[in-house]
């Protein structure tokens, strides 16, 4: 299988997960899209072990070790989520306040 | 009352003070000069005094007047509530006098010269509950400031042309520009001397407290500009140009005002214009090189006008009015202000045997004597400030005859004469204005000229007096109006500064403002153009970053 394959695959996956970050309000799905360009790198990794014809299937381990983390990373971001909306009653981001950072009046 | 004499006991400290530095010095014609502190870097600035004969007179003249007013003073303003203050500008004002007097560094002496017209403007306004005060005071200030522009100017174009700001060593030198240097001094001295066209602002000092005018606007400071003359006169005499503007001035200036003191009907307002006439004479015998003479004039016209103002001073503080309608026939019951007040008029009328007489008929021969002489250069100007002080000298003799007849003569009248602190003033001043005439030389001619003209003077104020005579109604009219010449500087000069200031606004608004409006507009917009990236909006800042990489990664892959 030419490499081209897989690579418009994960472009397209990456472009949809940024625009997901990009367009969407929800919170839920923002984070759905971070979800999908994680996973464009991950199909990357794959298709590049795979092409390269490593002996040790480095990119196949480091996809399992990023697996690992995205699923933390995940459980992380939708804990961030429910905080919010239990404090704010809503996970559209536009309606959230914007949160104080020091400099701010 | 002890508060009171405290002031006169730091007065006469200072007089003190200043006659043991005077004494031995006096006929001392080459001066000695000291250095107190020597100039440093910055401009030659130094502390340094230098004291000639000249210079001891005028500290002896100064310090005495200045003690007689002061112990005047706690008679005559017994009730005012703000005599502290006025008494301390007094000492103040004496101080300045004294560094002008003895001041060799011209900084030193510019500094001085404008302590003693700012004490001038705060002592004329001291009763600044009445408006002519006000306006006077302002006047005062606006005028001498102007005029001392050409003192500060004077001292730079001195400076760069000898080297040196040091009286004394300027002196030393070969004059250098001296044209430039003394017409800068002249204007200076027009101003604080009330000459001719600057003269307006000494008849409207008159509001001031009478001591006052008779220490500063009579004795002192307005000679002051008589004494830069003195000081500085090889400057003078090298520039014929300056001499000649300086009589010119001299000659308008004594008639002019000379004949408003005629026709004048406020006591006070005719003394001033009387100073500024015979001011006028010193500067007439200073431009035909008389510059003894007019030293000896200014010696002896402060003692004399000092005691014709504290004299005022007694009339008013009787009859209430400085008006010459409010006075007449006090020959009796003030024995002592008509006795010192007649020896003080006979010295501004010229008679013998009066100071006045002497020193006047010294001008008279200084400009003889340089009609034919090696001065000046120009015997026009000699032969024109001869006749113009003969003609002065006539009409002085009229007014002060006049003044003389309208205060003491007619039907007597009641009042008390002023307590002994007033008249004891006025007694020394008298003695003195006798006593200053010990050892003059009489030019026989003159003097008897002079003494004729005088007598006719008065045989002609006493036939106006009696109603035998009369002035044209429309000469008088015309000098009561003092020719016009303040209606001139209140409707002209304010109307020019006006209009120069307004185009100076447009100027300031539209052209100059425009540069630091146009940075302000401009940082405004873009500061509002700027400001609309900063949203707080994570997601557009996410979008300008992804389109920021995508943007060099098609620069990477397409050029790199």
């Amino acid at each position: 299988m030419p490499l081209v394959y897989p690579l418009l695959l994960s472009s397209a996956l990456f472009g949809i997960g940024l625009y997901g970050v990009l367009a969407r309000r929800n919170a839920v799905l923002m984070l759905l899209g971070v979800e999908l360009m994680l996973n464009a790198a991950n199909l990357n990794l794959v298709a590049f072990d795979s092409w390269l014809a490593d002996n040790v299937h480095s990119g196949q381990v480091l996809t399992l070790f990023t697996i690992a983390v995205a699923a933390a990373e995940i459980g992380l971001g939708l804990a961030i989520v429910l905080a919010l909306f239990r404090a704010a009653k809503t996970i559209n981001v536009d309606d959230l306040e914007p949160t104080r950072s020091v400099g701010d009046s | 009352m002890i508060q009171r004499w405290t002031y006169v006991a730091s007065t006469a400290a200072i007089g003190l003070a200043a006659v043991i530095m005077a004494w031995p010095h006096l006929g001392d014609d080459t001066g000695t000069t000291a250095v107190w502190i020597e100039g440093g870097q910055l401009l030659g600035v130094g502390l340094s005094t230098h004291l000639d004969s000249l210079a001891a007179s005028m500290l002896l003249l100064v310090s005495g007047v200045a003690l007689l007013v002061q112990i005047y003073s706690t008679a005559y303003l017994r009730d005012d509530p703000r005599y502290r203050s006025y008494a301390l500008l007094i000492i103040l004002f004496l101080l300045a006098m004294i560094a002008v007097v003895v001041a060799d560094d011209l900084f030193v002496l510019l500094i001085g010269w404008e302590v003693m017209g700012l004490c001038s403007y705060f002592l004329i306004s001291h009763g600044w509950e009445k408006e002519p005060a006000r306006a006077g005071a302002v006047k005062a200030y606006l005028i001498t400031r102007f005029a001392d522009l050409g003192l500060l100017i004077g001292i730079f174009v001195i400076g760069a042309s000898y080297g040196t700001f040091r009286i004394s060593e300027v002196l030393a030198q070969e004059p250098r520009n001296a044209t430039p240097i003394a017409l800068l001094l002249l204007l200076a001295v027009v101003g604080k001397s009330a000459q001719f066209p600057l003269h307006t602002w000494l008849p409207d000092a008159m509001p001031g407290p009478t001591p006052i005018s008779a220490l500063i606007h009579a004795a002192t400071m307005v000679a002051a500009g008589v004494y830069l003359v003195a000081r500085l006169y090889p400057v003078f005499l090298a520039s014929a140009t300056a001499l000649a503007a300086m009589a010119l001035i001299a000659c308008v200036t004594m008639l002019m005002a000379a004949l408003f003191a005629l026709t004048g009907s406020d006591l006070k307002r005719i003394l001033a214009w009387s100073t500024v006439s015979q001011l006028a004479y010193m500067f007439a015998a200073m431009s035909v090189a008389g510059r003894e003479a007019g030293i000896d004039h200014l010696l002896s016209h402060g003692a004399f006008k000092a005691l014709l103002f504290l004299a005022a001073g007694c009339i008013m503080f009787a009859v209430g009015s400085t008006s010459l309608s409010a006075m007449g026939g006090l020959r009796k019951s003030m024995p002592w202000t008509f006795a010192t007040t007649t020896i003080g008029l006979a010295a501004l009328a010229g008679i013998p045997p009066t100071s006045g007489f002497f020193s006047k008929d010294d001008i008279l021969a200084a400009a003889r004597d340089s009609i034919s002489g090696p001065y000046a250069g120009n015997e026009w100007i000699a032969a024109t400030v001869f006749v113009v002080s003969l003609l002065t000298a006539f009409v002085t003799a009229a007014y002060a005859a006049r003044v003389w007849f309208k205060v003491f003569f007619g039907p007597l009248k009641e009042a008390h004469d002023a307590p002994r602190a007033m008249t004891v003033p006025l007694v020394v001043l008298a003695a003195a204005t006798i006593a200053l005439s010990f050892g003059k030389q009489v030019h026989w001619e003159i003097g008897v000229l002079t003494t004729v003209i005088a007598a006719v003077a008065i045989t002609f104020a006493w036939w106006v007096h009696l109603g035998a005579l009369a002035m044209p109604a429309g000469v008088r009219s015309v000098l009561r109006n003092e020719l016009g010449l303040d209606i001139v500087y209140n409707r002209w000069i304010p109307s020019v500064v006006d209009k120069v200031s307004a185009a100076t606004l447009i100027v300031d608004a539209d052209a100059i403002d425009a540069y630091p409006r146009a940075t302000a507009y401009a940082s405004e917009t873009s500061s509002r153009w700027l400001g609309r990236s900063q949203s707080k909006n994570s997601q557009t800042y996410a979008t300008v970053l992804s389109l920021a990489v995508v943007a060099l990664a098609v620069v990477v892959v397409v050029w790199g």
